[in-house]
């Protein structure tokens, strides 16, 4: 029995000491990959969402939501949206700031927001913020009043169509055109391709198979988009209409809820060849 | 791809679930899928999975519970509850969707989806049987 002890404990110890030396290697010689650019793996993400999903939900538990209805708080929350919001989580139609684009994680879109999470939960994670995401604590810079109108403008989003939100857009300097003029340098990449989805966050609307993050029903789900015969509903699915869609949508179809997202020739290309690896097929 | 992904996905998802099922709470999202309404009371999904199958829709589009060869013409209908706009257009509400239902080109002229011709009564039934198909897979965000 004694015996048992000890090697049960000489065994705790040696694997926790061994643990925490390849840990501590890892952190000392810079192994851990900090770029934006490189996703979490999934299993990674997924524990993720599900640490802060619970956190938001047990810590707003005891928020009760005021009144939110009202045409007045709309407005206001509507104003403030545009002012603070709408630069980082765009709007239907309107296009993320480019700085937005390449933060990691992705700021998420707030129609889905809106569709999943109660008005207590918003209204926690716009005052508190969340840690290591880009989410800034809002509570030094409104008053709770003003977060709850934010809140109450989030509650009709989903319901406005690209046009409904552009009208409302009243005498806000219009936003910054997003251009890229770089011409593509070669064919394009599957691979690379993977890699751009994640800095243009097309993974906050859409469900892409193999791609971590991106598993959000703001726009159509992505599987098999290779052997889909349309794009949008609108154009034949061949490569060129996929790059002419991704670089343009609102071009092709007008009143999308799809921004213009700045996508480059080349990234569009790249992506568009991601696009046609999805198929059926194993 | 998906190969690889599925099983990575498995685990956490299955703990998300546990967690999650285990303290569900009865609140309601910020703006929940059925937020405008726009159904009639008593639109019948069971009249709505029939006229599926009797309109032709798997003709273009693949549609859970309803059989027909798996089509890619139209997007897959198993994720309207999850969508969160119509066609790409109009916000998905009950409305709207029963609006792009009864006359698709109204919605949008170009769309290769075709005029269906099908009554407000129709539309609606078929309406509830989408959102309802959906919710019942759908995972928890």
């Amino acid at each position: 029995m004694k015996r048992w002890k000890r090697t049960a404990a000489v065994t705790l110890v040696a694997a926790a000491a061994t643990a925490g030396a390849v840990g501590g290697a890892v952190v000392y010689f810079g192994a851990y990959d900090v770029t934006a650019t490189s996703p979490h793996t999934t299993p990674v993400h997924h524990l993720l969402d599900v640490a802060l999903t619970r956190a938001v939900k047990m810590r707003s538990a005891d928020i009760v939501a005021p009144e939110l209805d009202t045409a007045e708080r709309i407005q206001n929350g509507s104003r403030l949206y545009r002012a603070h919001c709408a630069q980082c989580h765009g709007g239907p139609g309107v296009a993320p700031q480019p700085y937005a684009l390449g933060l990691n994680p992705a700021p998420a879109a707030l129609v889905a927001t809106a569709r999943m999470r109660t008005a207590a939960e918003i209204f926690w994670v716009t005052r508190q913020g969340i840690k290591m995401t880009g989410m800034p604590a809002w509570q030094y810079r409104l008053t709770d009043d003003e977060i709850w109108d934010v809140v109450a403008f989030l509650r009709v989003l989903p319901g406005l169509s690209a046009d409904d939100y552009r009208r409302g857009e009243d005498d806000q300097p219009p936003a910054t055109p997003l251009e890229k003029v770089q011409p593509a340098a070669r064919v394009g990449d599957a691979r690379a391709g993977r890699d751009a989805l994640q800095q243009y966050l097309c993974v906050t609307c859409h469900a892409i198979p193999g791609v971590p993050g991106a598993w959000n029903y703001v726009g159509p789900a992505l599987d098999q988009m290779g052997d889909r015969p349309y794009i949008a509903g609108v154009l034949p699915n061949t490569p060129a209409n996929m790059e002419r869609w991704l670089r343009n949508p609102t071009d092709v179809k007008t009143g999308t809820a799809m921004p213009d997202l700045g996508v480059s020739e080349q990234d569009a290309k790249d992506i568009a060849a991601f696009l046609r690896t999805l198929t059926e097929g194993p | 791809m998906r190969r690889i992904a599925r099983p990575n996905r498995l685990l956490p998802a299955l703990a998300a679930m546990l967690l999650l099922g285990a303290c569900q709470d009865d609140k309601r999202p910020l703006f929940p899928a059925d937020a405008a309404g726009g159904l009639r009371e008593g639109a019948d999904p069971d009249r709505g999975r029939r006229l599926i199958a009797e309109r032709g829709c798997t003709a273009c589009h693949t549609v859970p519970g309803v059989s027909g060869p798996p089509s890619r013409v139209g997007p897959p209908l198993g994720n309207m509850a999850r969508q969160a706009y119509v066609a790409g257009l109009l916000p998905n509400t009950p409305e709207n969707l029963v609006r792009w239902l009864m006359d698709p080109p109204a919605v949008n002229p170009r769309t290769a989806m075709p005029g269906t011709g099908l009554q407000q009564a129709d539309a609606e039934d078929i309406a509830a049987y989408l959102v309802r198909r959906a919710d019942r897979k759908a995972r928890a965000p």
